[in-house]
C-alpha cells in the first residue's frame, strides 16, 4: 500500500543529520565521569530517550545516552492516565514498566549499544539492598550506572530512599562491590539537605551525582476536580522547574568534589549554560525532547559554537570569560 | 449519539435564583451529560481490544519535517483543517498513521508536549497532508492561532494503521474473522474528528477498488467531517446525527443490519467513539467480518520511549501492555468471548 514517491523527498530531518558540524580542536567539550570520558556533557534523562529515537537524531553527537530505569524483576506500570500536560508543566506517573535485567540484556542493550556513543544505564530498586542485584544482574553490560533513588523505600514507610544520606550510602556501597564502572546518583528534588545526600553518594563512592528529577505534583481536572494521572501523583517537569533545579545544583556542587550532573527543565545551550555556570559539568535533557526531538543535538552543536565564537577553549573558560 | 442516560437532574430552579446561579446549574448539567458519556464511552471499550496480528509490510520511517502551513481554515463550527507541505510523510504514511504535532510558543502560551493528529488526507503528488482538529483544550487552542504561512514542527508517519485485509489463510476452507476473504466491500464508521483516522482507508479504497461505505457521524449535519471527501473518493455516505436522533446506537445499529445483513462488508473499520467500536465488534460478530478499531490516547513521544499511552487492555500487572502509539493506533476490536 505504499505510494511510489513521485519526486526526490525533502524533510527537515535530513538536513539537520546533514549540518553536523566539523569536529574542532579549538574546543573540548569532554567531560569526566569517573573512569569514563564523555565526547560533550550532553545525554538524555532516563526515561525521556529510547533507540527509536535514533530514527529521528544523530545520536551520535551526544556525549552519553541514558537508559529507561531497570529494575530486578518485571512491572507493568501504571493505569492510565499516564501522562497530562499543565499549566505549570508536563506531570507524569508511567510507572516505570520494566522487563527486568533479563528482559533488557535481552531486548534493549543490543539497540542501545547500536547506538555508538557511551551507554548509562539506569537501574531501580524499591528497597537499599534491591540495587546492587539488579546491577549483577546486568553482567557488565553499560558504561555506567545510574542509581535511581527517586523510588519509594518499601523499609522505610515508602520514604524516598534519595532523601535519606543513610539509604543513599548503602544503596552506593552494595553496588560498588558489585562494579568498577562509574556510578552515578540521581537524587530527588523533596529533600532536606542536598548537600547532606550528594556528600552520602560521595563519600560511600559515588563518582557523581545527577540533581535532579521530577518534582512530585497532583494534577487534577479542569471539570471535576478529579485526578488526571491513574497514580494521582506524577513528577512534574519542564522549563518551570528550571531555578528549582538551579539552587539545588548550586547547593550540590559547593558541597562535593565529584561532578554534578544537572537535570531540570533544559531546552536551550542557555539553560544548560546556567548549569553549568553555577557548578554542572554536565546537562541531562528530558521533557524538551517530546516536543523538539533534535533539542539535544541542538545544544551541543550550540554550546561547541560558543566557545569557539568566544574563543574559548571549554565552557569553564567560556563561563571565565563572561565574568572576567 | 446516544441519549444521555443515568444523569441526576440537577435540583429544580427556585424563583429566587439569579442568573449566575442558573447558569452555574445549566454548567453542572452539561458537566454531568459529559461525564456520563465519558463514562459509557469507556466502559464500551471493557475487553474489546486486541494488538493486531504483525504487519504485512514494514512501517515507514518516521521523519520530523519543518511543514509550511498552506492552509488552515475552520471547518463547521467546531473544527479546523490544516494542510501541511511535508514530503516524506506525504509519500510515506500508511492509511489510519498518526503525526505528532509541536504547537509553537505563543505570546503567554507554552506548550509542552506535542500533540498526537490523525492524517486525514494524503495528497503525495503535492507532497501535502491534511489534519482536522477540534478546539478542545489549551494545546488546539493554541495551535489555532499559527497563521498560513509559517511552518508546524511535525513527527510521523507514526503508528500501526488500518489495513484491509488481503489474502485468506491457506487452510482456510472458509472465510472467518480470523482468517477472512481479501476485502472487496468496507464499512467505516467515524464519528467527530475520529473520521479522520479512517479517511486514509477510504483512500485506498479508491485505489483497491474496494467498495467502500462511510458512516459519518457527528452532532449536526454542519459539523460533520468528510462528505466531500467521500464524495470525491467515490464512497458511499451514510451520514448520521445528534439533532435528528440518527446517530442513536440503535437506530444506527438497526440501520446497518438492515443495509448489510444480506451482504456483510469484507471489514469494519471504526474510530471516534467507544461505544461506535462495541457496535462495530458486535455486528463483526454476528457476520463474521474482521473490525479494526483506532484509539487515541494522552502521550508525549509518539514513538514508544516514553511509555505514556497504556492501551485499555488488561495484562498481567508484571508486564507491560500494548502501547496505543506503537502497538496502535490501530486495534482489533473483538467482542469479549468472541
Amino acid at each position: 500500500m505504499t505510494i511510489a514517491p513521485p519526486r526526490p523527498t525533502t524533510d527537515a530531518r535530513r538536513a539537520f543529520f546533514d549540518a553536523r558540524p566539523a569536529d574542532s580542536a579549538a574546543v573540548d567539550l569532554s567531560v569526566r565521569i569517573g573512569s569514563l570520558t564523555l565526547a560533550n556533557p550532553v545525554m538524555p534523562a532516563s526515561g525521556c530517550f529510547g533507540p527509536s529515537l535514533g530514527r529521528l537524531i544523530p545520536v551520535a553527537e551526544l556525549g552519553a545516552v541514558v537508559t529507561k530505569t531497570v529494575f530486578g524483576t518485571p512491572r507493568g506500570g501504571n493505569a492510565a492516565h499516564r501522562l497530562t500536560e499543565i499549566r505549570a508543566g508536563m506531570v507524569n506517573s508511567v510507572g516505570i514498566p520494566s522487563r527486568g535485567a533479563a528482559g533488557y540484556l535481552a531486548s534493549q542493550h543490543p539497540l542501545y549499544l547500536a547506538l555508538g556513543v557511551p551507554v548509562i544505564v539506569s537501574v531501580g530498586g524499591h528497597r537499599p539492598g534491591e540495587y546492587a542485584p539488579v546491577v549483577q544482574g546486568l553482567r557488565g553490560a553499560g558504561d555506567a550506572y545510574e542509581l535511581n533513588v527517586s523510588c519509594p523505600n518499601l523499609d522505610r514507610h515508602g520514604t524516598d530512599i534519595g532523601s535519606d544520606p543513610d539509604a543513599i550510602g548503602t544503596v552506593v556501597r552494595l553496588v560498588r562491590q558489585e562494579t568498577d564502572k562509574p556510578l552515578i546518583v540521581k537524587l530527588p528534588v523533596l529533600v532536606s539537605s542536598i548537600a547532606d545526600c550528594a556528600q552520602a553518594a560521595e563519600a560511600a563512592g559515588a563518582d557523581a551525582v545527577c540533581v535532579a528529577n521530577s518534582i512530585p505534583a497532583l494534577p487534577l481536572t479542569a471539570d471535576t476536580r478529579s485526578p488526571v494521572l491513574g497514580n494521582v501523583i506524577g513528577g512534574l517537569s519542564g522549563p518551570n522547574i528550571r531555578p528549582i533545579v538551579l539552587r539545588l545544583v548550586w547547593l550540590a556542587a559547593r558541597a562535593v568534589d565529584i561532578p554534578v550532573i544537572a537535570c531540570g527543565g533544559i531546552e536551550t545551550a542557555d539553560d544548560a549554560l546556567d548549569y553549568f555556570s553555577v557548578g554542572a559539568r554536565a546537562v541531562q535533557v528530558g521533557t524538551a525532547s517530546f516536543g523538539r526531538p533534535f533539542a539535544m543535538v541542538d545544544i551541543t552543536r550550540a554550546l561547541q559554537e560558543r566557545c569557539l565564537a568566544a574563543g574559548a577553549a571549554d565552557i569553564g573558560e567560556l563561563i571565565e570569560l563572561w565574568r572576567a | 449519539m446516544t441519549s444521555t442516560t443515568g444523569n441526576t437532574p440537577a435540583a429544580p430552579a427556585t424563583a429566587a435564583e439569579t442568573p449566575a446561579v442558573a447558569a452555574a446549574r445549566e454548567d453542572l448539567a452539561a458537566l454531568r451529560r459529559q461525564q456520563a458519556f465519558a463514562a459509557a464511552d469507556e466502559a464500551a471499550l471493557d475487553g474489546l481490544i486486541a494488538v493486531r496480528p504483525p504487519e504485512r509490510r514494514p512501517r515507514p520511517d518516521p521523519v520530523w519535517d519543518d511543514a509550511p502551513v498552506l492552509v488552515h481554515e475552520v471547518v463547521g463550527e467546531r473544527y479546523r483543517r490544516l494542510v501541511l507541505a511535508t514530503d516524506t510523510i506525504a509519500t510515506t504514511a500508511l492509511a489510519g498513521q498518526f503525526l505528532m504535532i509541536t504547537v509553537p510558543p505563543a505570546e503567554g502560551e507554552r506548550i509542552l508536549l506535542p500533540r498526537p493528529m490523525a492524517i486525514h488526507r494524503r495528497h503525495p503528488e503535492q507532497g501535502t497532508v491534511e489534519v482536522i482538529y477540534g478546539v478542545a483544550g489549551r494545546g488546539t487552542t493554541a495551535l489555532a492561532d499559527v497563521a498560513v504561512g509559517e511552518s508546524l514542527l511535525v513527527t510521523g508517519p507514526l503508528g500501526r494503521g488500518f489495513e484491509f485485509p488481503d489474502a485468506a489463510e491457506p487452510d482456510a476452507a472458509l472465510p472467518t474473522a480470523a482468517h477472512p476473504r481479501p476485502a472487496r466491500t468496507a464499512l467505516m464508521i467515524g464519528r467527530g474528528v475520529g473520521v479522520c483516522a479512517i479517511m486514509g482507508s477510504v483512500e485506498d479504497a479508491a485505489r483497491l477498488g474496494i467498495a467502500a461505505t462511510v458512516v459519518l457521524s457527528g452532532r449536526s449535519r454542519a459539523n460533520l467531517i468528510g462528505p466531500a471527501d467521500c464524495a470525491e473518493l467515490g464512497a458511499r455516505v451514510i451520514p448520521v446525527t445528534d439533532d435528528d436522533g440518527s446517530s442513536a446506537l440503535p437506530a444506527l445499529g438497526g440501520r446497518l443490519r438492515g443495509l448489510f445483513g444480506s451482504a456483510p462488508p469484507d471489514v469494519i473499520l471504526v474510530c471516534g467513539a467507544g461505544v461506535l467500536a462495541r457496535l462495530a465488534a458486535e455486528l463483526g460478530a454476528e457476520w463474521g467480518v474482521p473490525v479494526q478499531v483506532s484509539l487515541e490516547a494522552h502521550m508525549a513521544c509518539g514513538l514508544g520511549y516514553c511509555h505514556g499511552c497504556a492501551a485499555p487492555v488488561a495484562t498481567d500487572p508484571a508486564v507491560e501492555g500494548p502501547l496505543v502509539c506503537v502497538d496502535g493506533p490501530v486495534f482489533d476490536a473483538v467482542l469479549p468471548g468472541g
